[in-house]
């Protein structure tokens, strides 16, 4: 197809499909509307019932608890398929060199970075405990908190190289973390079940309102869903840095 | 506050155009980096800071990570006589 065709047949699409589009933009509800009533029947309910003030951990791990569940095994069948794929004997080696491009010099490491990253990621990683840890009282929660923890320990590569970053995240560990998660998450309903409960009824004490262990059931699935993904981004970032070093002719892709 | 959220978006714009008309795929991932930071700055203007936590992450530095390293083990893999486009 050449340039001139698409170009027509991109521009027939537009007229007919733009007097729909602008039809609906006419009727949209209003800028910051929010004409549904679920949002206000939720935020009158949870801290009443669930004794929690962070509302969307309240959706997510107690009144749609299972749909969350649903995206924690997603994750893990995302990540787990990424790390089949991209699993060799490639990089695995600590002193594994970086890659090369021909005719492209490897700038070394300034300082500048080496010292911010060393500084930063301690902060980082423990920013990432208070926001996953502090899921019923604040927003944030085991996800947010995750992938803050992943990306602090990320900092590792740029500040240590390598080698530094291979020491910080062992593969073994990072598994255990992944599953064990989505295990845990999947555990707390059927801990339900075996007190004649429906599946993921949230049957834990629920503490005191504003408290950071209140909430019940929710403080464990939370934890649940943060070491998951905490595991899954690192494996991620690992088996995608693997990538970067230079292959052997026996390591596999 | 009408002020901040209208800046915001027209740098939402901005960026995402950025984005679109870019060429080349290492300034490319880094445009959308930059379009995922101003997402998430328009996501704390309009209280949403679970949300904006999570873009700023993923968007500004998870993603990007992984394209670029998609591009180096491209480059690497790449004959020595193919013309270096990337």
């Amino acid at each position: 197809m050449s340039p001139k065709i698409r170009l027509l047949v991109f521009l027939a699409a537009v007229v007919c499909i733009l007097p729909a589009v602008g039809r609906l933009a006419l009727q949209m509800p209003a800028f910051g509307a929010h004409p549904l009533p679920y949002g206000d029947a939720i935020d009158a309910a949870a801290p009443g019932e669930r004794h929690v003030t962070n509302m969307v951990s309240a959706i997510n791990f107690d009144y749609r608890g299972f749909d969350t569940l649903g995206e924690e095994f997603m994750l893990l069948c995302a990540v787990t398929g990424t790390v089949v794929l991209l699993r060799g004997h490639r990089g695995e080696a600590l002193e594994a060199r970086p890659g090369i491009v021909r005719g492209r010099a490897i700038a070394p490491r300034s300082e500048a970075v080496a010292l911010i990253s060393r500084l930063t990621a301690p902060v980082i990683v423990l920013f990432g405990v208070y926001v996953a840890l502090h899921a019923m009282t604040t927003p944030g929660g085991g996800f947010q908190g995750g992938v803050i923890i992943a990306t602090g320990m990320l900092l590792a590569f740029f500040g240590d190289g390598y080698p530094g970053w291979r020491r910080v995240s062992n593969s073994k560990v990072l598994d255990a973390f992944e599953g064990g998660g989505a295990a845990l998450y999947a555990l707390c309903g059927f801990a339900s079940m075996l007190l004649g409960l429906p599946f993921l009824t949230n049957f834990l004490p629920i503490g005191t309102l504003k408290d950071v262990f209140s909430g019940g059931l929710m403080l464990v699935e939370n934890a649940g869903v943060g070491l998951a993904v905490t595991g899954s981004f690192l494996l991620l970032f690992l088996e995608f840095l693997e990538e970067t070093r230079t292959k052997k002719p026996k390591d596999g892709p | 506050m009408k002020i901040l959220l209208a800046v915001l978006l027209l740098m939402l714009a901005a960026s995402g155009t950025g984005v679109v008309l870019t060429r080349t795929p290492l300034r490319q991932v880094l445009a959308l980096s930059v379009n995922g930071a101003v997402l998430a700055l328009l996501f704390m203007a309009l209280q949403a800071p679970d949300v904006a936590f999570a873009e700023i992450v993923v968007g500004a530095a998870a993603v990007p990570l992984l394209f670029l390293v998609v591009l180096a083990s491209i480059r690497m893999d790449r004959s020595p006589r193919a013309p270096d486009r990337l």
